[in-house]
């Protein structure tokens, strides 16, 4: 059984690999690559797997899911510039595919118990999104 | 690493949901207000869902300019604005239901996709699509 939960933060990035090209940067990620940056209102989405507790009737108790999720993401990229001020962004481009796979790893160790993380969904626009269910 | 991607179009269309198969009497049980004779139409919402790995270099499972342009190709430019009963052959035969504009949508993005992605890029996992905000189809499993 899954259980959903979504969260909401507001972030800048540039999307520019400094093993590209300018040329190359402005075709990859066209006007993403602006160096001043740009900002959206990113949506998350956890999925936890797990079958409920017998007594409580929960998978996770959601007050600890968002705690994880204000402790873990929204403390971490709310209102913040991701190239500068979030790891691992400073070697990495902050695509939504990176973005996903971040989150994951800094959610992923803190769902324990009966639960595990199933998937972290981020939507960068309401037509764009990546999920990202952890492994290779 | 494996990563979904999932992006999201429009287009409006028209259609009738009437089968050569049955009576009259039956096609207005079965379809009810969408068997009218003169036709109605949608703002159709399609979801692309391509799953493939990430380039380490680029950060990305996919060039979205790549699946917009195939999208535009494949899907919106033939169906936007048009009739889909009168304007295409496969819904002279075919009752032009969501799931069988669904399964034409993924046939003909299926049709260009390897010329369009490398082999061993990514691949087209799954295909939504909304008639009305509560009426939804998702096509997945078709390789």
């Amino acid at each position: 059984m899954l259980i959903s939960k979504k969260v909401e933060f507001s972030a800048s990035h540039i999307c520019r690999s400094t093993q590209l090209t300018d040329v190359e940067n402005e075709r990859v990620y066209g006007a993403a690559a602006n160096p001043l940056g740009h900002g959206h209102n990113y949506v998350v989405e956890v999925a936890i797997e797990g079958d409920p507790d017998p007594v409580t009737g929960m998978i996770l108790d959601l007050k600890r899911l968002r705690e994880i999720l204000e402790d873990r993401v929204l403390n971490v990229y709310d209102h913040r510039l991701l190239n500068r001020e979030v790891e691992p962004f400073d070697r990495l481009v902050p695509t939504v595919e990176n973005i996903a796979i971040d989150i994951w790893n800094r959610v992923a160790p803190c769902v324990d118990g009966r639960a595990r993380l199933y998937s972290v969904k981020v939507h960068e626009t309401s037509d764009l999104s990546v999920e990202y269910r952890g492994g290779a | 690493m494996t990563v979904r991607l999932s992006k999201r179009y429009g287009f409006a269309a028209s259609h009738r949901l009437h089968s050569a198969a049955m009576t009259d009497e039956q096609n207005r049980e079965t379809y009810g207000k969408c068997n009218n004779p003169h036709g109605h139409g949608h703002n159709y919402e399609v979801e692309l869902t391509v799953c493939g790995t990430v380039d380490p270099v680029t950060g990305r499972v996919v060039d979205p300019g790549l699946l917009d342009a195939l999208a535009e190709k494949q899907i919106l430019a033939p169906f936007r604005y048009r009739n889909l009963n009168e304007e295409f052959a496969v819904f002279r035969t075919v009752v032009p239901t969501t799931e069988n504009l669904g399964l034409e949508l993924d046939r003909r993005l299926r049709e260009a996709w390897p010329e369009t992605f490398a082999s061993g890029g990514p691949r087209l996992e799954k295909v939504r699509i909304w008639e009305t905000d509560r009426n939804i189809c998702e096509i997945t499993g078709i390789e």
